[in-house]
């Protein structure tokens, strides 16, 4: 703006100092040119009286430099010439000045020289005698002027350049500081032109549109942030050059990265084999679904492509941590097909005896040993589903029965009375020592997890062992343990046989009976009651369970 | 489109193609482990897949950064990446033959468990998570992981010492299977040059990220 504002003015101005010199050269010019000619015939008129008077004696003694002067006869014939040998001059009856004086006693006429660069008035006039005296004299012609007054035009111009260069710079800086100076924010408090005034409003106006815009904008990212950093599903959108341009912390969790991804391709947070497909068959414009494996974890990968304009642009990817589905899932798979073999085994004994029954094939005297077979496998049925039946009701934990306080030592007592027949018959020696302690807790649940460890240590124990049942209290805890000196269990399997079914020894051997379902059920009780288990066993020499509860008195 | 953002848009589409290789190298190798340590005659297929498309991924890679270097005229670390680039895919192509080759002979080895005899699995895991984090360091661009698989080179180094005593005492113990022990050897020796090839990753890596190369002035 500035630089327009100089370039106007300069050329303002240095369009006024021509045009003024032009214009002052013209009248100028034709004013001296005037005088000039007047001159021209004053003396012309002098020298014709002097001639009238002197004849060629009043020539010869002028003495007039400044002026050519010629004496013409009548026939054109140059009687005289004081510039040069009128023997040498032609015959000057040709002239335009010479005609017009023979004429009408007054003749005058302009020439201009070769060049351009002289012009030379020549004034005649008629004496009585009809001879023509002529006056002439050369100017130099008014292009001759101008460029004589080159310098000082020059001069004049570079200074009307310099003060005119000064003066715009000063008031363009003085017309646009204003403009400069106007807050945007706020056009409208802004003091300045009253021209630029509807344009402030303007912007103002737009101000407001903009800022509502982006609030709108703001706030439609931030719930659009909430919901995606809040969801535990991982989330990915992509360009077309599989870039990331969006993501959720979920996604980084989910996928183990720590840096920021911001930009960077996707493939850098995960190149498995799965996670590559989901994601070109995605940019190829596919929806798909592929399972992921990493580590421990198992996740569900959902593809979509983005289209615009029927092009894919990108894509977007959700991961879904499946590993719990999948790992309840494969417990449940397992479960159901030992729970089938389970029920089948005594269901097949107790189906083929039944048959051999039914035939006849059996003598009388031995009904009742296949009738013993039978109630002893209908007996394990009967035990197992009650097991199971009370897993699931663990499971689910859908207990009618509200928590109410317990006396551990009773409950200690009452599993040791149970199975102490049974300890007897194979000369195991069941020893109690017991505290009295008061958990919160399920009664029956508590009996059951009881039951279920004293049974095992005399069940798993050898001929003439001892089972040590203790319960104590230690610093808010009862910490109820039993221990055997039974067959104990390997170290790699103390993990397992917490797991439903599981049985170290392989067989599922009836000799000793139970379920597989024991421990299990402990476990699931112990876990209803916030009680910490452990094991400590040692193959052959026996094994020692502990159950910690927090006590309530 | 200016060319610079032309050239970038190229330059990010080698580093995912180099992810991609990278990462088929790994399924490469784990197949081929595959194959060796649960029999799973399978996975030999899968390994010889692999090495096909490893293949065919390196010449697709060599084209791209061929144009790269003639039609843009890559300086400073533009020049280093694509050149390391050139360096690192003949070297992960070399660790997809040698999973294919350990694929190959494991296919024809009969169904016993040498695992008691010769401890190939540590050297074996060592080798993957070298291959592994050769790939992560290039994703990662991170120099401290490259160091990492140059240091881990050493245990691949000292486990194959080790199994190769193991051979000879199983050689001499149990003539019969004499020629399996040959054949497991070849495969340690492969599990060992792959570790190397991953080395040779690594200090690409590195080169294109500090502009020094550790076996000297480049």
């Amino acid at each position: 703006m500035k630089s327009r504002i100089f370039r106007a003015t300069v050329s303002v101005a240095i369009f006024m100092v021509i045009s003024c010199i032009a214009v002052i050269m013209g009248v100028l010019y034709t004013y001296f040119d005037k005088q000039y000619t007047n001159e021209l015939s004053q003396e012309a008129v002098y020298i014709a009286r002097g001639v009238e008077m002197q004849g060629m004696d009043y020539l010869e003694g002028l003495n007039n430099k400044s002026h050519r002067v010629t004496w013409i006869d009548s026939d054109g014939t140059v009687l005289y010439d004081n510039a040069a040998d009128p023997a040498q001059m032609d015959n000057h009856s040709d002239r335009v000045e010479f005609k017009e004086a023979v004429e009408s006693s007054v003749g005058r006429s302009v020439r201009y020289s070769n060049t351009l660069s002289e012009k030379t008035i020549y004034y005649a006039l008629r004496l009585a005698d009809g001879s023509v005296i002529r006056v002439s004299a050369t100017q130099h012609s008014i292009w001759i002027i101008l460029l004589g007054m080159t310098r000082p035009l020059l001069v004049v111009l570079f200074a009307a350049f310099i003060i005119s260069a000064v003066i715009t710079y000063n008031v363009s800086k003085r017309i646009v500081k204003p403009l400069n100076e106007i807050d945007l924010e706020h056009p409208e408090n802004a003091v300045s032109y009253d021209e630029i005034t509807p344009l402030l409003k303007r912007i103002a106006h737009q101000n407001r549109e903009i800022s509502k815009n982006m609030r709108e904008l703001k706030r439609q990212r931030e719930e659009f942030s909430t919901i995606t950093e809040n969801m535990s599903e991982g989330f990915l959108v992509v360009d077309n050059l599989a870039k990331i341009l969006s993501h959720n912390q979920s996604a980084l969790n989910l996928l183990g990265i720590k840096n920021n991804v911001e930009n960077k391709n996707v493939l850098e947070l995960n190149r498995s084999e799965s996670f590559c497909k989901a994601i070109d068959l995605a940019l190829n414009g596919k929806h798909n679904e592929q399972i992921m494996k990493m580590e421990e974890k198992t996740y569900h990968l959902l593809a979509n492509p983005v289209h615009q304009d029927s092009k894919v642009i990108g894509a977007v990817i959700i991961i879904l941590d499946v590993s719990e589905k999948e790992e309840r899932e494969s417990f449940r798979r397992e479960f159901t097909a030992n729970v089938s073999h389970e029920l089948k085994t005594p269901l097949t004994t107790i189906s083929g005896t039944a048959e051999i029954m039914k035939n006849g094939l059996i003598k009388p005297e031995d009904i009742p040993h296949f009738a013993e077979n039978i109630y002893k496998e209908a007996q394990r049925l009967i035990t197992l589903v009650g097991d199971i039946l009370r897993l699931s009701k663990m499971d689910e934990n859908s207990f009618t029965s509200e928590k109410v306080n317990v006396n551990l030592q009773e409950t200690a007592k009452r599993a040791a009375q149970a199975v102490l027949q049974e300890a007897k018959n194979r000369n195991i020696s069941v020893n109690l020592l017991t505290e009295s302690c008061t958990v919160s807790g399920i009664p029956s649940i508590l009996e059951e997890i009881a039951f279920n460890l004293c049974d095992n240590a005399v069940k798993y124990n050898k001929e003439g062992g001892r089972v040590d049942i203790t319960l104590v209290k230690k610093g808010g805890n009862a910490v109820f343990s039993v221990t055997d000196t039974g067959i104990g269990i390997p170290y790699d399997e103390q993990e397992r046989v917490f797991e439903r079914f599981y049985r170290v020894d392989k067989s599922h051997s009836k000799e000793i009976g139970g379920t597989g379902l024991g421990l299990s059920i402990v476990k699931h009780g112990a876990a209803i009651h916030d009680a910490k288990i452990s094991m400590q066993s040692t193959l052959g020499k026996g094994t020692t369970v502990t159950i910690v509860f927090k006590c309530v008195d | 489109m200016s060319i610079r953002s032309h050239f970038d848009d190229e330059l990010s589409y080698l580093n995912t193609e180099l992810i991609k290789m990278g990462a088929l190298c790994e399924r490469a190798v784990t197949s081929a482990l595959d194959v060796y340590f649960t029999h799973d005659k399978s996975r030999a297929a899968v390994a010889n897949k692999l090495e096909k498309e490893i293949d065919a991924k390196e010449r697709d890679i060599e084209d791209l950064c061929m144009k790269l270097i003639l039609r843009q005229q890559p300086v400073a670390g533009d020049l280093r990446l694509i050149s390391s680039a050139i360096k690192m895919i003949s070297d992960m192509e070399r660790i997809g033959d040698q999973a294919q080759d350990i694929a190959d002979i494991a296919v024809n080895l009969e169904n016993m468990d040498f695992e008691n005899k010769v401890h190939i699995k540590a050297m074996s895991q060592t080798a993957l998570k070298m291959v592994t984090k050769s790939v992560d360091s290039f994703v990662q661009k991170d120099s401290a992981l490259a160091e990492e698989v140059i240091n881990l080179d050493d245990e691949v180094d000292s486990g194959f010492d080790k199994i190769k005593d193991e051979l000879i005492k199983a050689v001499s113990e149990d003539k019969e299977r004499s020629k399996d022990y040959i054949d497991i050897l070849m495969i340690a020796k492969y599990i060992e040059r792959i570790g190397d090839h991953a080395v040779n990753i690594a200090e690409w890596v590195e080169y294109s990220l500090t502009g020094t190369h550790r076996k000297g002035e480049i």
